[in-house]
Parts: C-alpha cells; structure tokens; sequence
C-alpha cells in the first residue's frame, strides 16, 4: 500500500519543542517502548540512511539480516514511486506474509522498521 | 576629355567628399547647317547638358578590398574495437562477524538524538495508527495465495521389495529415513503373535550412512552402510547388561557432553530402557539405563487398575519430547503411556545385576488404552502434546498435564500399529492400520473421520510402520505384513502450514480439565 502525497494539505500544526538535550536518549528510548508495546509487535528496528541499525529490539543476526533487506527494498519501492511520477515520494511501506506484517516508516536520514503478527 | 564635337572641357579632378564636381564648358563655335550662312549675329545654339559623375563609389572602391576565407578541412578517421575475450567474476560480502561489529561501533558511536527524535515523534503517530488498523483487520482473512503448483492427490511414487525377504514370507517391521532424506533402511521379519513376540529388528538411523537395530534376542547393533563387506561394527553381545526380550524401539541420542559422540538407546519389553555406547573393540557399553518397576510408577487416583509387585512392566515404545530433550513418553504393555525424565536420581528396585545402576524414570501416569500400547509420538510443535494408539484401535491426543486423553478417535476396528505427527503441519497426524490403510487425520478439518485414507494392501495385511521424511515433507514411506514397502507422495495441503494452525493447535492443548 502506498500513500499519496496530496497537494493542498491543511497547515501542519508547529513542531513540538525539543525538549532538553540531556533527556533525548530518554524521550527516543520511550518512544520506541511505546510503539514496542503495541498488540502484536514483534520487533522494533531503526536503521540509518546507510542501511546500518542503531536501535533495535531483536537479536544481532536478525536485526542485521531486516536492515539490509528492507533499506534496500525500500530504496527500489522509492524509485519504482518516483519513476511512475516524479511529483510522488514515498511516505510508507507494508509487507504482508503468512506469519507476520513487516511495516516501514521511510525517512530521508532514518528508517522504522516495525514486526507485527496480526493475530486474529 | 575631348567631346566628339571638338568641344573641349575642363575636368576638376581629385577632389574628395560628396559634392559634385561639374565643369561646365562654355563653347563656341560657329553654327552649322540650321543656320543660313546669311544671318548674321544671332544663331540657336543648343548647350549640352552638364554631366555629373559620382566619385565616391570609386573610392571607396580604392578603399576597400574584397576577401573571402574558408575553413581548413577537417581529417576525421574510422576506428572500431571489439573485445575478443570476456569473463564473469562474481564476488559476495561475508555477512557473518563484520556487520555486527559495525552494530555495536554505530552503538557507542554518537548518535544524532535530536535529529532522531525528531524522526520518531513524526513517524510514531503513522505507526500506531497502522498499527491499530492492522490489529482490527479482517483484509485478509482466509486470503491465501498458491506460490507453488498444488498437487491435489496422494500418489504412490515407488513400491519396493526385497526379494529374499519376500521369499521368505517376512513382513516390514520398521522403516527409518536417514537424516538428509534421501535413503531409508527397513527392517525384515516376522510377527508371529500379534501380541506377545514382534520378531527380528527395529530400526533407526540418524547419520547417512550407518543405523542401528535391535534384536529379538535382545542385541542392539549398529551397521555401517558404507562398507561393503561386514558392515556390522558394533553390537552389545550376549552380556548381563543385554536385555532378556526382543527389542522394540531403538533411538540415537546424541551426548550432551560431546557433540559427535552418539548414543543408543533401546527399549524392550523386560521392562529397561538402556542407552549405550560405542567402543573401540566393536562392543556396545552400557552408560546408563532405567528399568520400570511396577510399584514405582506414580499412578494417579483417577485410574482404576493398579498392578503391584515389582513385576517387571514391558515398553514396547518411546518417544522424546522435541522441546525438553530430557523429558519422554514411554508406552507400555499395560495399556498405560508414562511421562518419564532421564534427570531422576531414584534407584530403580530391585537391584538388578547390571554393570550400571539403573534408575526410576517414570513421572506420571496418563489413563490407559484398552490394550497394549504400540506407539507414542510427541508433537513436534507443541511442548505438552503427544499421540498415543494401541491395538484397541484407539488413538489418543494426551497433554503431559492431564491424565485424561484431550481427544480420543477410534481409527480401526484392528490394531493401530505405528502413529506419527505430520513434521511440517501441526495439526495433521499419519496412523498404520491393522486394515491395510495409512490414515492421515487433520483435526483441523474434521475431529471424526480421517482426512484421507490411503489403501496400501488389502484388508488381511497390516500396515506395521509408516514414518514421515522430514527433509522432503511431501514423502511419507509405509511398510506391511506382505513384505512391500511404499512411498507415497502427500498432495499440497499436507505440506504447508496453513495460516492458523499453531493457534488452533495452542487451543486444543489449552483444553485442559482441572
């Protein structure tokens, strides 16, 4: 499922202010508890702009093998949006197989890798 | 300049600029015909007109000169080239100890927080929006899609003999695969009482190419496949430690202390459960062993029938549990299927004259069949699961914390001789009949009748052995009483797990009645 960037959008609302630089590996470690302690979520990755994760719930092996393969797959979902309109990006990307819902929050520097089993 | 009239003028030359340059003449000279020589003073005289020449064309003519120039030729030259040679190189990245280095550098390397932050606070509210979704989805309920051909009957791919064994009338009593999938060993012999002596071997192999087998006479051997001549390279002799009955089950162990040694261990109806190990001069030793005593078997008070004594209790099968490998489950003669440990300490009574101390493994007592029980096999899937048939026909699906069976089919009017689960799909389980079926049930389809039934042989010969390929799910191998041996090819469903089956399966075991 692709999203479509639409033109004509209401005004976003102002950022929130950051909030003091000794607390930010805090607020990113809350952060990434909440969206862990979702119904169903697996695993919870971030990976830089090279493909390299810096934050990760899973085991070594596993984390690795998820960072390379998605950053790559998201790269080409980029450019197959891209290629069909040039006006178009990317803003999200889904993976649905018989065990697991792979979902991936692109970025220009990051990347969000989240595993959900959607259990019925 | 002269004018053709005789006239002469005078020509100012050699002055630049625009203006005209005349010079005008006056002439004179004597009037000629139009006038009468008698006139006199005044004669007609026509004055030519005055010419104006324009000077200035001509210098800048002197002035200007025309030239013209024209490119130099360009030298242009035809070459090609072709490569006459080529060579494909391919090159791989090691993914092994690099890239986790790199996890743990980018770890302690600093991290850009606020920008990261920034990052999350924006995706997370998309996230858990989709997240939500997801959650509460029905899309994609029943959605399957077919990645392969699906193949929709159960075929039989080979039907083996052995010519010598067929000669002799002997029937298949066990079949092994080994463990890469590609060959399987069965073992010949004869029943001769259905319920008191199973003859000859029983068989199991886990490396490619050597097997083990025990004896009705109560030896355990071990055959090398790969040597040609005597294959036999260990056996356990005639010594006190050997069991005193034939020998129903054999199974590798592999030692937890050393990874390439293995052990053996074999089951028989004198009531020992053995493990052994291989020496260098050929023989089998006994390491360790447990022996079953009536009056040391936990049985629980629901069950009615208790047999006392030290009476000795035959097993006739065993299975190991795939999640705690120190845990199985032992059938019994009795009708009985205990849980058993091989982590027990208590001595098993009475002291037996064996060369090792055997113990007392048996935990608890699960509610028995109406005869002895041939077969149990615990599933592959689920820690508290196991199956166990008998030759009352009945199989039984037991969790290890109950005594009362979860669900129990009756599957044959004749015995159940061998009953195993499916390795790929949890829910599907394969029966040998003494009717000459294979029946493969799937508690996910129907609780009551099998899903498919496989007719082997006819209805006079059993089928003594069926056991699942565990590298190639799709091949299933049954032997029976006339001697053949078949292979067959499951059709798709049997093969891949469907999408709900490990929760159904979790919600059959949870069935459990306090």
């Amino acid at each position: 499922r692709m999203r479509f960037a639409g033109g004509g959008a209401a005004p976003l609302p102002p950022p929130p202010a950051l909030p003091l630089p000794a607390a930010l590996p805090a607020e990113v470690e809350e952060t990434l508890k909440r969206i862990q302690a979702h119904k169903g979520v697996i695993g919870t990755i971030v990976v830089n702009a090279e493909g390299i994760p810096i934050r990760t719930t899973l085991d070594n092996s596993t984390t690795v093998q998820y960072a390379g393969l998605l950053h790559q797959l998201t790269m080409k979902a980029r450019s197959t949006v891209r290629d069909i309109d040039p006006q178009n990006d990317l803003t999200f990307l889904r993976i649905r197989s018989k065990k697991h819902e792979i979902m991936v929050a692109p970025d220009k520097e990051y990347l969000l890798i989240v595993i959900q089993n959607p259990c019925e | 300049m002269a004018w053709e009239d005789g006239g002469f003028r005078e020509a100012d030359g050699g002055r630049s600029g625009a203006g005209l340059q005349a010079s005008v003449l006056l002439e004179s000279r004597p009037a000629t015909a139009c006038l009468s020589p008698a006139a006199g003073m005044f004669e007609d005289s026509a004055a030519r007109g005055a010419d104006v020449e324009s000077l200035w064309r001509r210098d800048q003519g002197t002035r200007c000169e025309a030239k013209s120039c024209q490119t130099g030729e360009i030298s242009t030259v035809e070459a090609a080239v072709q490569s006459h040679s080529s060579r494909d190189a391919g090159m791989q990245t090691n993914q092994s100890e690099e890239t986790i280095q790199n996890l743990d550098l980018q770890k302690e390397a600093p991290v850009d927080y606020a920008g990261l932050l920034s990052f999350l606070q924006g995706v997370e509210d998309v996230v858990i929006k989709e997240l939500n979704k997801n959650w509460r989805s029905h899309a994609f309920d029943g959605f399957e899609v077919n990645w392969v051909d699906q193949n929709e009957t159960v075929s039989c791919l080979h039907s083996l003999s052995y010519p010598e064994a067929q000669d002799q009338k002997l029937q298949v009593t066990s079949i092994s695969w080994n463990a890469t999938g590609s060959v399987f060993a069965c073992s010949y012999g004869r029943l001769t009482l259905f319920i008191s002596a199973w003859s000859s071997h029983c068989l199991c192999s886990v490396d490619p190419l050597s097997s083990t087998g025990g004896l009705y006479s109560g030896e355990v051997l071990i055959w090398d496949m790969s040597r040609i001549e005597d294959p036999l390279i260990w056996r356990t002799g005639m010594t006190d430690d050997t069991h005193t009955e034939p020998v129903y089950q054999v199974n590798w162990l592999q030692d937890s202390k050393h990874s390439y040694h293995f052990q053996i261990l074999s089951v028989s109806t004198d009531g020992k459960i053995l493990v052994w190990q291989t020496q260098r001069d050929g023989q089998l030793m006994l390491v360790e062993g447990f022996a079953l005593v009536a009056q040391q078997i936990p049985w629980s008070m629901k069950l009615k029938k208790r047999t006392r004594g030290e009476t000795a209790v035959g097993v006739t099968s065993l299975s190991f549990s795939c999640f705690d490998p120190s845990v199985f489950i032992i059938g019994l003669e009795g009708g009985y299927s205990l849980k058993c440990s091989t982590a027990v300490e208590t001595a098993a009574v009475p002291r037996t004259g064996n060369s090792v101390p055997l113990k007392a493994p048996a935990e608890f007592a699960f509610s028995p069949h109406g005869g002895p029980v041939y077969c149990v096999s615990c599933s592959p899937f689920h820690r508290n699961l196991f199956l166990s048939g008998g030759t009352d026909g009945h199989v039984h699906l037991h969790s290890m914390l109950q005594a009362q069976p979860l669900i129990s089919l009756q599957l044959s009017k004749k015995y159940l001789f061998s009953v195993r689960w499916s390795p790929v799909r949890p829910l599907v389980f394969a029966a040998a009949t003494g009717e000459g079926e294979v029946q493969l049930f799937d508690f996910g389809k129907s609780s009551q009748k099998p899903a498919v039934s496989i007719k082997q042989a006819s209805a006079q010969t059993p089928v003594y052995c069926i056991e699942f390929n565990f590298k190639q799910p799709q091949l299933l191998a049954a032997g029976d009483a006339s001697g053949m041996l078949k292979i067959w090819q499951l059709s798709s469903d049997f093969i891949q797990q469907g999408p709900r089956e490990m929760n159904h399966l979790e919600q059959l075991a949870n069935e459990v009645t306090d």
